[in-house]
């Protein structure tokens, strides 16, 4: 894989933090709003904890946690759709493109000097996005609410009635059982009460006084006095005060979004399918790589029929990718964070500080004690007779009821009170907290439960969350067990039918193989999970593969070029046409004047095509002129084809400055 | 048999090759192509001991191959180079070998 800003030990832990909910009042969220932001997205930047936090585990034993970040977000009510997921994803690649004049490594290898970047950012922020953007799922509590922060606002009327309403409003909003979203980790949530004071325009003693009488009522480590907007005029901005929000923001989070099409990407993507460059012919041999042998459009297939002027697919690129444009100029015209000034983000900062170590952190290490003091009393009664009375009286569980709870979960379907559940919450809450060495046994207790029961999505699960763990034990006591991961992904993928949780598994075995200089087994299991049903992940893992490939130790030059051939074919099928390019043109360099003139004059030709609709016509020119000039081993119609589009191309580019719509029409 | 025959230059590029007409050329090329980092890998680790080798053979790379068919090939291709005329490093333009080689492939196709 390509070098990451990020190393896996950091990743990891900061994929999997503590979630907070928020439900502010309409005066609390009028106050944000007058920076353009909401109280959640408020938080944000200052979400990462500056300094050490402890606390103490079942055994009684300090734990310190180090750089701890929470997740504050607004309460949704509905999972978030696959087609909105897919959109963001492509958004967010589309958007983060190699930037211009980047200083590339140069590679040598046997006779080969290579010009590429070690970093693909790109694939950083789909990764990024992608985990953040998992929906919460019934067999793993790791993004669950463990916590819900009520705001309501010092300049209302009554705020403690407020708080109550709020109150209940999360009440209803958990234990109504019309809402099965979003999921919360134990009956018993966490409330934090924050009363939040304008500064500026509010008026300070009202809000000591209601702050008193909250903390009579909920105790002081359950609220807290939040001052924000102290800037008090518009000053034209004689300092500079630093926006650190608009990295968060330009993802275009699903959380802000109003409305979807579902199909459209997927319309989007059909269209360039079927104005693709190459011809659609029907299902190949097996391909000796591994690859999944039912490309229905080959990628080394020439489409000598094809026309240049069939292939513009202007308008659709266009529109997808118009709506991120159109995101970016609008909050590049905004000033986030304008009322606030420096005393207010470390007013912020402190908040979340005192937040997590008064109230969340004490709430987990009370939760992890019921959890770990519930398993003990279980284990008390004989593990024999329990066991037997299992088997015999058939538990408490739920067989299988229908069809569709079949294929989640393949068979069984656990209460929330089920002694294996609470195993698998107490692994989250030290996994969360960054115990490693507590979550690993209780995974690895978990796992063998369900794999008992041959529960296997659950099964998958812990044995996934195992494999982590074991991993990021500190003084490394048992090897990485890669196994537990390759029975994970392969549950995931064929029994489960689940490709967003084998994904996740794939990224993060990949990451840490990585890291353990295992380049080879990484970049199989990154080609193993590519598959028709999603192009742009196709895309990522092949070309992570393809990075693999070259970063080995003795760098397999060949199959680097190879691999980003596939990918730029599957980027271009997902619509990602200067990614296509980029990976046309660095697998170029592996095959340029090596004599391989077939596939020579079929990167060539992909290139032009592909610059011609990026209208970078130089290039294409160039390209199309390379084919014609080497003498050449193809079919006489081939060689007509090649003939036609160099001339249309040169054509179109000596006319170029005269008239470009018509002729792009 | 073989649906594609290759012989390689040392410098890695193709002295000859060809498969057979009804498949997908540019897969095989793109496959042989590929399949030469094995090979390598396969000639880095064999280390200096066996410079002078007997074993032209590097062992199947995927096991469906057929010796004899490589002997076959291998004599074919000394029989080539022998040829006065032959300069190293020229694509192999020979009759001889193209009929071998076609013999070949239409041996079990």
């Amino acid at each position: 894989m390509a070098q990451c800003v990020q190393s896996v030990q950091e990743l990891i832990p900061d994929s999997f933090v503590p979630c907070v909910a928020a439900l502010c009042s309409d005066e609390a969220e009028r106050l944000t709003r007058l920076n353009h932001l909401s109280f959640a997205e408020l938080l944000k930047p200052f979400s990462r904890l500056t300094s050490e936090v402890h606390m103490r585990d079942p055994n009684n034993q300090l734990h310190v946690i180090k750089n701890l970040k929470i997740a504050v977000s607004n309460i949704i009510t509905q999972p978030p759709q696959p087609g909105a997921i897919r959109k963001l994803l492509n958004d967010v690649v589309s958007g983060s493109q190699p930037a211009e004049g980047l200083v590339a490594n140069v590679i040598t290898a046997g006779d080969y000097d290579l010009n590429i970047s070690a970093t693909t950012p790109w694939f950083e922020s789909y990764r990024e996005t992608f985990l953040q953007s998992m929906p919460a799922s019934d067999h793993e509590f790791l993004n669950h609410y463990l916590a819900c922060m009520l705001v309501a606002s010092s300049s209302e009327a009554e705020p403690v009635e407020q708080f109550s309403k709020l109150s209940q409003e999360q009440h209803r909003i958990q234990h109504n059982s019309d809402c099965s979203y979003p999921k919360w980790f134990i009956p018993n949530t966490l409330k934090y009460y924050v009363l939040l004071h304008d500064a500026s325009a509010g008026d300070e003693q009202r809000a000591e006084s209601i702050y008193e009488e909250m903390k009579q009522k909920y105790g002081t480590q359950g609220c807290y006095l939040l001052k924000i907007n102290s800037r008090t005029s518009n000053r034209a901005s004689d300092e500079q005060i630093p926006d650190p929000w608009s990295q968060y923001l330009q993802k275009n989070s699903i959380q802000n979004q109003e409305s979807y099409e579902d199909g459209h990407c997927t319309i989007t993507s059909n269209k360039n399918s079927d104005s693709n460059l190459l011809s659609l012919d029907g299902l190949d041999n097996e391909v000796k790589d591994g690859l999944p042998n039912n490309f229905r459009a080959h990628p080394l297939q020439l489409d000598p029929s094809g026309d240049p002027s069939n292939s513009i697919d202007g308008p659709d690129h266009v529109k997808s990718a118009s709506s991120l444009h159109e995101t970016k100029k609008a909050n590049t015209g905004i000033i986030h964070g304008a009322c606030l000034t420096l005393t207010d983000h470390d007013r912020i900062r402190q908040f979340i500080q005192e937040f997590t170590f008064r109230g969340l952190l004490p709430h987990i290490e009370k939760t992890i004690r019921q959890l770990n003091d519930q398993l003990i009393s279980r284990k008390g009664l004989s593990r024999s007779l329990f066991s037997a009375t299992k088997k015999w009286f058939s538990g408490s569980k739920v067989p299988e009821k229908s069809i569709n709870e079949l294929k989640n979960t393949s068979g069984l379907l656990y209460p929330p009170e089920a002694p294996e559940l609470q195993i698998r919450k107490m692994a989250d809450l030290c996994f969360l907290v960054q115990h490693y060495d507590l979550a690993y046994s209780c995974y690895h207790t978990a796992k063998k439960d369900f794999l008992n029961d041959q529960a296997m999505l659950y099964a998958a699960g812990a044995l996934e969350m195992a494999a982590v763990s074991a991993f990021l034990q500190p003084g490394a006591p048992r090897p990485y067990p890669a196994h537990y991961m390759d029975t994970a992904i392969q549950t995931y993928r064929d029994i489960c039918k689940n490709m967003v949780l084998a994904e996740r598994c794939v990224l993060l075995s990949a990451e840490i193989l990585k890291s353990q200089g295992k380049y080879s087994e990484a970049a199989a299991l990154l080609i193993r999970l590519t598959s028709e049903d999603s192009d742009l992940r196709s895309a990522l893992l092949l070309e992570q593969a393809a990075h693999c490939f070259i970063n080995m130790k003795s760098p397999m030059v060949r199959k680097y070029a190879f691999h980003m051939i596939l990918a730029g074919h599957r980027f271009s099928k997902a619509g990602q046409k200067k990614h296509a390019l980029r990976c046309y043109c660095q697998a170029m360099q592996v095959y340029k004047g090596k004599g391989w003139s077939l596939a020579e004059d079929h990167i060539n030709f992909t290139i032009g095509r592909q610059s011609y609709t990026l209208r970078q016509l130089d290039n294409a020119v160039s390209a199309f002129r390379h084919i014609l000039i080497n003498e050449s081993k193809q079919s006489a119609a081939q060689q007509g084809a090649f003939l036609r589009e160099y001339l249309y191309v040169y054509k179109v580019n000596t006319y170029f400055g005269v008239d470009t719509k018509i002729i792009f029409k | 048999m073989a649906v594609c025959v290759a012989v390689i230059a040392k410098e890695n590029y193709p002295l000859y090759i060809r498969s057979v007409p009804t498949e997908n050329e540019l897969k095989f090329h793109y496959m042989v192509h590929t399949s030469l980092d094995v090979v390598d890998e396969k000639i880095s680790a064999m280390g200096k001991a066996l410079v002078d080798q007997r074993e032209l053979y590097l062992g199947l790379l995927y096991p469906t191959e057929d010796y004899k068919m490589f002997r076959k090939l291998h004599s074919s291709y000394t029989d080539v180079m022998c040829n006065p005329f032959y300069n190293p490093g020229d694509c192999i333009q020979s009759r001889a070998f193209d009929s071998m080689v076609t013999s070949m492939m239409i041996q079990v196709c």
